[in-house]
């Protein structure tokens, strides 16, 4: 509670900025996609000091031109919340077969002290090439062991990672071991056998849960593995399970209830649509693998990866869409349109939104500043000429982090510039 | 004349009788051969002649007469079969009997390009025709005896590995010498397509194998010309050509592989087949060479696990329901075959497999003759094996009953070598007894169970039973406590003998046979199931039951995509008949299009979109065991053309994606990789019919980082070129050596007829043809690239050499040297928008294509991906994202474009009068995000369609639930295979290994 002394402070405070406040920025006539699944034809959006003001039909209110600092007409174009992409290597990463470029993966199977954050690259450049796609957010994750890390959600601008920072180790990453593996490498796959150590390496993860649990109930000495798993048995941090079989999500459900780990998220979930009442039952979100994949098998039906997200919707999974695989990071500039791919297989359209703005933003804890276009939310937001979903129309005009415009530049158009005026 | 023949033949048989004599004997000489005679059989002599009560004698190693009726010599040693059956006994044309298995060299991290085998054999340590099995056979009376087991006399037996495998020894599985056994010492060649053992990097592909093997009979050929060089390798396989030639196959697509090579070679091949040939019945039955199968049917699957179980493919649920019948879908298609033991996980699993295919339809006579008269006659040895007929070897066995119902084996003779594999119970000791000794008196006792197993039972309230043991006439019965352990012989209905009591006493007694024991005989039935399961196109999941037919259609009221000076046409109809565009146009008059009565389908596109195919120009679906002969720097003599997979399910989920053709491309291992094919993706048919006829060759070529090895890691640093430096060299090189090649065969060719006949013509080539045939603009390039200063150099070798690079593909940074490609006349294949994956690709810009066709160059938009091939209209829509090309020009580069740059622009790539009628209906717009494809037609056959599809599904999930439903209550015993997913052989251009 507040000292009743400093009141007179704060007053004081608010009058001062009152009086010198800027004033805000209006976004007048936009398609507004909300991100919680609404929609407003012709929107009334401010923004002031890096925050969503006004969210308004403009239809239904009267605007004062002169109570804004700028207004920027935006008739016929789209305003969406920052998209979002979860689990990706973006930042982490710069280019596939340059070792020297990769940051994600540290040595050993046991790693959950530590940090993507503080490796993410505030001047990568594919993360320009991404956000110019309207891309704004990314939960810059770790890959590899047992468990890998933790992942932070960083803003794809910012002169450092502590201020591209929008939620620093949200969560540890854990590889729940598969109940089957493959021989061979990755150009002469073999059969896939079943995981004869399954049950072994379920008992080590048990005994090193067990382990942090106890550490986080004492005070002994620094163990910065066990600090860092604190988190998940107070609840500030997220259990990111990375599990695709059936019986394998079973089994890592299971496991957060045993240790009784509030929050924790399915990643992959390849085999969600079989388990649908279990999940619900536990109320288990789901980070989704690309839409942009082939069928899980030759019997699949073709169009099974493209599906999936609408079946889940209708079973009332809240879940959100990653580009998780091969090379995720460049790739990620198209989440928007494995969006819309799910829209072409019956998705409904803000629900697809939804799937890559607000879900993920509450699957991943940050909703409270972002994901969707709300007052006093963060004003990360842009503006498409053109439906941003679908590749033929996408084209982001004006991007926001935190109400500070975004380069939408990059290495690319700047190449483009130079060729095409030779 | 008549004298001397009978005298030779005297002395011959005599020889052959007395074949010992290069032998010091330890001891006396054992001269004398018994005549055997074996009356009261049942004689099958061979597939079509039996005699029902006969005898047949032997003398030595040789049948002497088999007749129903005759004189038996006084001096023959009888067999009384009482009514048992005999059989020739089998032959094996497919195994390695007595041979040690080649073995792997030592594992080498860095990779070997040269062979290392020493002597003046082959450059290849896959090509070892010398090898030859006689001189490392070794009998081996442990596996003589599984093989004795299963009825088999004879086998050929050959060195399993390699390419060019040697010659393979005829063998008896005779307890004799090796110098008696070895009754063919050279009885055939083999072939197959794996490289075996060698460590050699050369080859690594499937393609690879098929072009080392085509050279070599080039070579072989060559070196019978010259005597320049010794090679014992070719001189080896030059005294093979007379010899019957055994290929053999990993799966069903290998047969059209071998004909391919036969027809080239003019080598008749037998075909050892793999056990899935009703998967492609027609292609082996037009190969016409006779074939060697297994009975290596699938265990079944345990499927008590529903999650797991979902792991089984559909195709291998059919595959195991169908295997049985394939032998009897090959007599019912008239394919002369052999039968091989060799395949199966258990030898002792053969006489049942063997059942099972009789039950599954497989005629008797043709099962006997695939183990006996055909293989004799394959190996020109019938004169000698597999039949019962006077002269030939005495090679036959006796059973219980039909061998192929439920007789058991008794004895196998090799050669007159008696070898028992079951002792026959002659006598019957069963029947109702009563026992008579000092401690009892009048106990009764019954004997029952089987003939060879019998039982004892006391009678009465105990009903003790006892341990019972026959052999011949001793038996030995003993009760469970020790106070009854006797000893005993049965003679004349009474068994009599000692038994010993509890405290050690002897005491003599005495069984009498009251009355026999009457056996509720279980007569056999032979049950037979021919209804063979359906064999779809291609056998497995969303496989057609018969192949779509062209149709006639009319679509109505379309938005077409014409691609051609007409642009997009709104309300408009297009017709196709027998595979081709014949109308364009509104409200087509029906009677005006069709004038001939023929079934026509009227198709409402109202609000669709009509557009032609999308043409992939860089794929890797459907190829078969290596996309890379990365082994090489210059591969120009792989041909994708000889891999093709047409069961590749992609090609299914491409068409799904509105994709009708692809170029499959070899990868880009190498600077000059191998040659490309084209096809269309016509699900169900052939890898031949999925061919595009006539058109031009391309061939893959690559610069950078892959085929500089940048990024294989720290051993892959031997092969020549490590630089972009070496790659130019390595073209120059090339080019020179294909242009002096050329002159050469010119110079021979332009000899008189009389001049050619004296002078040694040039060795053939495979790799060197392949480019003169680029030098000659008989072959086109498509070059994978990146980085500018490549392209630009490759340009210059094309420039200086003679040819045009037809198309680089990738080509990302094309667009700092557009003008450049212009002017020497090169299109361009890009990715829409990757970039990053490697360091070369930094500079690639999804702007690319836009910047390539504003330039004036012919641009296409490809995948090389499986997953990207199914939605290349969204790729080409990114052309309009990020350049703003105009819509009618992005969908070109995934249509007209590659079309044209694959030379087909002529038959497809627009909605034209007289092309192809490969047609795709879209819900929307091509280019966007949510169009789907509602119909893809190839050549006017619907291969795709939304609504059959969702049947297809159901179709698939009865069919999945109704073989699993079969499994369940399948009886048989052998061990459960344990499901396990399939996991997708994927090619990328830099995906190196196979084999």
């Amino acid at each position: 509670m507040m000292n009743k002394k400093y009141l007179p402070l704060l007053i004081a405070l608010l009058i001062t900025v009152g009086a010198n406040a800027q004033r805000p920025t209006l976004f007048m006539g936009a398609t507004a996609h909300l991100g919680n699944g609404e929609k407003i034809e012709n929107a009334a959006i401010s923004m002031l000091n890096g925050k969503i003001g006004m969210v308004a039909d403009a239809t239904r209110i009267r605007i004062d031109p002169t109570a804004f600092d700028t207004i920027y007409r935006v008739h016929g174009k789209h305003l969406y919340p920052g998209f979002i992409v979860p689990n990706t290597t973006l930042g982490i990463t710069e280019i596939d077969q340059v070792r020297a470029s990769h940051d994600y993966r540290e040595t050993g199977a046991i790693n959950p002290n530590v940090r993507t954050l503080i490796a993410y690259n505030t001047d990568s450049k594919i993360a320009k090439t991404v956000r110019s796609n309207g891309v704004l957010i990314a939960q810059v994750t770790p890959r590899g062991g047992m468990i890998s890390g933790q992942s932070s959600v960083m803003h794809l601008d910012g002169w450092n990672w502590e201020d591209a920072s929008l939620k620093s180790d949200d969560g540890i990453h854990l590889n729940w071991p598969s109940s089957f593996h493959q021989s061979g490498w990755w150009a002469e796959p073999g059969t896939i056998n079943e995981n004869e150590k399954y049950n072994e390496s379920i008992a080590q993860l048990k005994i090193f849960f067990k382990k942090a649990n106890s550490y986080a109930n004492s005070s002994g000495l620094m163990d910065l593995q066990m600090e860092s798993m604190k988190g998940l048995f107070n609840g500030s941090k997220t259990l990111y399970m990375h599990a695709n079989n059936a019986s394998d999500m079973l089994d890592a459900i299971a496991f957060t209830n045993d240790f009784e780990i509030t929050k924790s998220v399915i990643v992959g979930a390849e085999d969600a649509l079989k388990i649908t009442d279990i999940l619900k039952e536990n109320n288990i979100s789901l980070i989704l693998n690309r839409v942009h994949r082939l069928p899980n098998s030759e019997d699949s039906p073709v169009d099974e990866p493209f599906t999936q997200a609408t079946k889940l919707q209708e079973a009332g999974i809240l879940f959100c869409l990653s580009y998780e695989g091969d090379m995720e990071a460049m790739g990620a500039r198209n989440l928007p349109f494995s969006a819309g791919t799910a829209v072409a297989y019956g998705l409904d359209y803000e629900d697809a939104i939804s799937a890559i703005t607000l879900n993920t933003a509450k699957i991943l804890g940050i909703d409270k500043y972002c994901g969707s276009i709300e007052r006093g939310k963060d004003a990360s937001f842009f503006i498409s000429t053109g439906d941003a979903l679908d590749m033929r129309t996408n084209n982001v005009e004006k991007a926001y982090i935190k109400g500070k415009a975004v380069d939408l530049n990059n290495h690319q158009k700047e190449l483009f510039k130079k060729y095409k005026n030779r | 004349m008549r004298l001397r023949f009978t005298i030779l033949f005297a002395l011959f048989s005599f020889q052959s009788l007395l074949g010992q004599e290069t032998f010091p004997v330890n001891g006396v000489a054992q001269n004398f051969e018994p005549i055997h005679a074996f009356i009261n059989a049942h004689i099958i002599l061979s597939p079509t002649a039996e005699i029902n009560k006969g005898i047949l004698l032997i003398q030595g190693d040789k049948i002497i007469r088999i007749d129903s009726n005759m004189n038996i010599p006084n001096d023959a040693i009888i067999h009384d079969l009482a009514g048992d059956f005999i059989y020739p006994s089998f032959i094996d044309l497919y195994t390695d009997y007595g041979l040690l298995k080649a073995k792997k060299g030592k594992r080498n991290y860095r990779p070997q390009y040269e062979s290392t085998k020493a002597g003046a054999y082959h450059w290849n340590q896959a090509i070892h025709p010398e090898i030859e099995a006689s001189t490392v056979f070794s009998a081996d009376k442990k596996t003589a005896s599984t093989y004795l087991k299963n009825g088999f006399g004879t086998v050929l037996s050959h060195v399993q590995d390699g390419v060019l495998r040697g010659t393979g020894c005829l063998v008896l599985l005779s307890e004799k010498s090796e110098q008696e056994n070895i009754i063919k010492p050279k009885a055939a060649s083999y072939f197959s397509f794996s490289k075996g053992v060698s460590s050699q990097k050369n080859p690594s592909s499937l393609m690879g194998s098929i072009a080392l093997m085509r050279q070599t009979f080039l070579d072989t050929e060559w070196y019978a010309s010259q005597d320049n060089q010794t090679n014992l390798s070719y001189a080896a396989f030059n005294n093979q050509r007379r010899l019957p030639h055994i290929f053999t196959t990993n799966d069903a697509l290998d047969y059209s592989r071998i004909y391919k090579i036969a027809d080239e070679f003019e080598i008749d091949f037998i075909i050892k087949g793999n056990g899935k040939e009703y998967s492609r019945i027609d292609e082996v039955a037009d190969t016409e060479f006779p074939v060697i199968i297994p009975l290596n049917f699938p265990n079944a699957y345990d499927i008590s696990n529903p999650e797991t179980a979902q792991w089984i493919s559909l195709s291998k649920l059919k595959d195991w329901e169908t295997a049985p019948y394939n032998p009897a879908i090959l007599a019912n298609h008239e394919i002369e075959f052999c039968i091989t033991s060799s395949g199966l996980d258990k030898k002792s699993n053969f006489i049942s497999n063997l059942r099972l295919a009789i039950k599954k339809g497989l005629p008797k006579q043709a099962a006997l003759a695939a183990l006996t008269t055909t293989p004799a006659a394959l190996i020109e040895m019938d004169d000698k094996i597999g039949s019962i007929e006077t002269g030939k070897l005495a090679n036959f066995f006796i059973a219980s009953k039909d061998i192929f119902e439920n007789g058991e084996i008794y004895e196998n003779w090799t050669a007159g070598e008696q070898h028992i594999i079951n002792k026959k119970q002659n006598i019957d000791i069963r029947g109702y007894y009563t026992l008579n000794a000092d401690e009892f008196s009048n106990k009764l006792i019954s004997i029952k169970g089987s003939k060879d197993k019998p039982k004892a039972i006391i009678f009465g309230l105990d009903s003790l039973v006892l341990l019972t043991k026959l052999d011949g006439n001793n038996v030995n019965i003993s009760n469970a406590n020790g106070t009854f352990r006797s000893a005993a012989k049965f003679d004349k209905e009474r068994i009599s003998g000692r038994y010993q009591d509890s405290i050690g006493l002897y005491h003599s007694f005495s069984m009498l046979r009251d009355s026999l024991f009457n056996e509720d005989k279980k007569v056999f039935i032979l049950e037979i199931d021919s209804v063979i399961p359906s064999v779809w196109f291609p056998n497995k999941a969303h496989g057609f039951i018969s192949l779509p037919q062209a149709e006639n259609i009319i679509f109505r009221n379309a938005t077409v995509w014409t691609n051609e000076q007409v642009g997009v046409l709104k309300n408009t109809d297009v017709a196709i008949k027998e595979g081709k565009i014949i109308a364009i146009g509104k409200k087509l008059d029906e009677l005006v299009v069709f004038p001939e009565t023929v079934k026509i389908t009227q198709i409402n596109a109202t609000r669709k979109h009509l557009t032609c195919g999308i043409i992939d120009e860089h794929s890797h679906i459907a190829i078969s065991r290596g996309v890379n002969e990365g082994s090489q720097a210059v591969s120009a003599e792989v041909r994708i053309g000889d891999v093709i997979n047409p069961n590749d399910h992609n090609i299914y989920r491409q068409l799904s994606g509105g994709t009708v053709a692809s170029q499959l491309l070899h990868g880009s291992a190498n600077p000059i990789g191998g040659q490309a094919a084209m096809i269309k993706l016509r699900w169900g048919s052939s890898a031949e019919q999925m061919k595009v006829a006539n058109a031009d060759g391309f061939i893959k070529f690559a610069l950078g980082e892959n085929v500089k090895q940048s990024n294989w890691g720290n051993f892959e640093r031997i092969r020549f070129p490590q630089t972009r430096m070496g790659v130019e060299q390595v073209f120059y090189d090339a080019f020179y050596r294909a242009n002096a090649y050329q002159k050469a065969w010119q110079n021979f060719n332009d000899l008189s007829t009389k001049d050619k006949k004296n002078a040694t013509p040039p060795r053939e080539d495979l790799e060197l043809n392949a480019l003169v045939e680029i030098l000659n603009s008989e072959r086109f390039i498509t070059c994978h690239s990146y980085m500018q200063s490549e392209i630009n150099m490759l340009m210059h070798v094309g420039d200086s050499m003679g040819f045009t690079i037809n198309t680089f593909t990738h080509i990302l940074e094309g667009y700092k040297v557009a003008e450049k490609m212009k002017n020497h006349g090169a299109g361009g294949s890009t990715f829409s928008d990757w970039w990053a994956y490697k360091f070369e690709v930094n500079d690639a810009i999804p702007y690319n294509a836009t910047l390539l066709n504003n330039a004036g160059v012919v641009t296409a938009i490809n995948s090389d991906d499986a997953e990207m091939g199914r939605r290349l209209n969204q790729e080409a829509a990114k052309a309009v994202k990020y350049g703003g090309t105009s819509e009618e020009d992005a969908w070109k580069m995934v249509t007209l474009n590659p079309a044209k740059l694959l030379h087909i622009d002529d038959k497809m790539g627009s909605i034209k009068i007289g092309k192809d009628a490969d047609i795709v209906l879209w819900t929307d717009n091509p280019l966007s995000v949510y169009a789907k494809v509602i119909q893809t037609y190839v050549d006017g056959k619907l291969l795709f369609d939304v609504e059959i599809d969702k049947q297809l599904r159901d179709r698939d999930g009865l069919e999945r639930m109704r073989i699993i439903q079969k499994m369940s209550e399948d009886k048989n015993t052998g061990k459960k295979q344990k499901p396990q997913p399939i996991t997708d052989k994927l090619y990328h251009c830099d995906t190196e290994y196979d084999e």
